[in-house]
């Protein structure tokens, strides 16, 4: 097993060697036709999995042109990985179909689980970090890998709540799981620090306890800062601007990790495609710099 | 302690049931209560699940209202939750949801628009296929007609109503303002609904031609689509159907009696 999957895992690393060492952006409806009329100088695109399943029509029409254009990674939000109900075949299928037509660099799911029963929350839902759920976990990242015939990433989610039953931290959790699943990480910054200040931990405790080997993508993000109660929450909400503590901790994970393709992320208010530009081109500037802090 | 499976099963009947007794003690209460945290899901479940809803169905929403729409939804999405991690699929029960809020009501027209809508939604994605070569048809006898078989393109929905509902569709398009005053007594609509190029058409259809239409689509032969057609249209012409149909590209293929066990292979395909 472990032979098969650092095969898997190295064949992945050759394909995806050209991801693009600028940042790029997720790739949203509203701006299919402006990116393809003004082709902005972004590194590329990752689009979100599910909103391409579609077998005619416009969409994947404008996914193959788009792709002509810009190198292209895959998002996964519905595969529901971390789930205890079996992977849904028709979804691993569409996926597979949707990676054979457009090549991506890189394909990711996240560390979560989004139904239960058959019945789907189509949210990311944290997972107690526990022996159990880490050997589920990493069989489930096996099944999916050796489905698709390649490695995927893994990206760390943020939570507003901790299980009672965790038996380790979700950075060990997560490490173990790319150590035991050969897949690599996704790790994104904005999730480390909304989970830190939720959770009351350090998020640099959080990136110097991940291998550097282990993470090929890093995700940058907007979050909203809730009152509950009397306490204050962060949301991964995604609607608006990278702020300025997770830039600041971007600069850590670049020190410890090197350069890594890098992507902006906005779900929701999405604005003009200039403002993900912008964010991206500052996402560069920050890489830049901390290139020369390390130098 | 609970197995990963339990944990899993009382979190979604906190979540989607609103009942978060059986996780709750297993959340730790670090500053925020675990039912406050609990909260925070089922909310961004439900909001998730509502601009989805809202997404693919923007006309009922304007006819009813946004307040209105989001309480049809919860009380939907209680009664139909998501089935499959692609959202797309949401709205596939919500049509016969509604029919069951309104039927016999003044709003009995509601369920038919979502029917548009979702007929809408499902030719925008579905799967491309070549226009019907009709010259193979040629070689067959005139008596072997009336067993012909055709399949409607995958891209082509059939929707019926007896209200005006593709008036009620388009004076409920973004922009437009929405007062214009609609007769919901002006008659049924027998609509096609198909995809062209990269956009969705909405197309009203003589009840005749609607016939043998759905006829066909359910697998009938052309001879029993004809009598359906020629109940509601003694002097209906069939050629000039024909041709208006595949002008249209409404037809992926056609099968003659000798291929008829290939198609029904292929019947298995479509939704």
């Amino acid at each position: 097993m472990s032979t098969c999957s650092s095969t898997l895992s190295a064949r992945a690393r050759e394909r995806s060697a050209p991801v693009s060492s600028q940042a790029g952006i997720g790739l949203r409806a509203q701006h299919h036709a402006e990116i393809l009329q003004r082709r902005p100088a972004i590194g590329w695109l990752e689009a979100h999995s599910e909103n391409y399943f579609a077998h005619g029509g416009p969409q994947r029409e404008i996914l193959a042109k788009i792709r002509a254009h810009y190198a292209l990674s895959l998002h996964g939000v519905g595969l529901s990985i971390g789930s205890t109900d079996p992977l849904d075949s028709t979804h691993l299928r569409e996926l597979a179909r949707l990676i054979r037509d457009c090549e991506p660099v890189l394909v990711s799911e996240h560390l979560s689980w989004s139904s239960a029963g058959g019945r789907f929350m189509n949210d990311l839902l944290p997972l107690p970090y526990t022996e159990e759920a880490l050997t589920h976990m990493v069989a489930r990242v096996r099944q999916v890998q050796e489905t698709l015939g390649r490695q995927i990433l893994i990206e760390n989610v943020s939570s507003y709540l901790q299980f009672t039953q965790s038996t380790s931290s979700e950075w060990d959790f997560v490490a173990a799981l790319a150590r035991d699943s050969g897949c690599g990480l996704l790790l994104d910054v904005n999730n480390i620090y909304v989970s830190a200040m939720n959770h009351g931990f350090d998020p640099r405790t959080y990136l110097n306890a991940i291998p550097r080997e282990y993470v090929q993508e890093i995700h940058l993000a907007g979050h909203t800062v809730n009152v509950v109660g009397s306490r204050e929450i962060r949301i991964d909400t995604h609607g608006s601007q990278v702020c300025e503590p997770v830039w600041a901790l971007y600069r850590a994970a670049l020190l410890r990790f090197g350069k890594v393709p890098t992507l902006i992320e906005w779900d929701t208010d999405i604005p003009a495609l200039d403002v993900l530009v912008a964010e991206a081109a500052k996402a560069d500037r920050v890489a830049e710099d901390a290139r020369a802090i390390a130098a | 302690m609970l197995s990963l499976r339990e944990l899993q099963l009382s979190f979604a009947t906190a979540v989607l049931d609103g009942s978060g007794a059986a996780i709750a003690p297993w959340i730790r209460d670090s500053g925020l209560d675990p039912t406050a945290r609990i909260n925070i899901y089922r909310n961004n479940f439900r909001e998730g699940f509502l601009k989805a809803l809202a997404l693919g169905f923007p006309v009922v929403q304007r006819l009813v209202g946004e307040e209105y729409f989001r309480q049809l939804g919860k009380r939907f999405v209680s009664e139909h939750p998501s089935r499959a991690g692609n959202l797309h699929h949401i709205g596939a029960p919500f049509a016969g949801f509604l029919r069951s809020q309104f039927a016999d009501t003044p709003y009995s027209y509601l369920p038919d628009i979502a029917a548009l809508e979702w007929a809408y939604q499902e030719a925008l994605v579905a799967p491309d296929a070549p226009p019907l070569d009709l010259t193979p048809l040629r070689a067959i006898s005139p008596e072997k007609l009336a067993e012909l078989r055709f399949a409607l393109h995958p891209a082509c929905k059939l929707v019926s109503s007896e209200f005006p509902i593709v008036q009620i569709w388009r004076a409920n398009q973004e922009d437009r303002e929405g007062t214009e005053v609609i007769d919901l007594r002006a008659g049924a609509d027998f609509v096609v609904v198909r995809r062209e190029a990269d956009a969705v058409e909405l197309r009203r259809l003589p009840p005749a031609e609607f016939a043998l239409l759905r006829t066909l689509s359910r697998g009938a032969t052309l001879g029993d689509a004809l009598q359906a057609a020629q109940a509601l249209a003694p002097d209906f012409d069939l050629p000039r159907a024909l041709r208006h149909f595949v002008g249209l590209a409404l037809f992926a293929t056609v099968h003659t009696p000798n291929t008829q066990p290939e198609f029904q292979d292929m019947r298995g395909t479509y939704p």
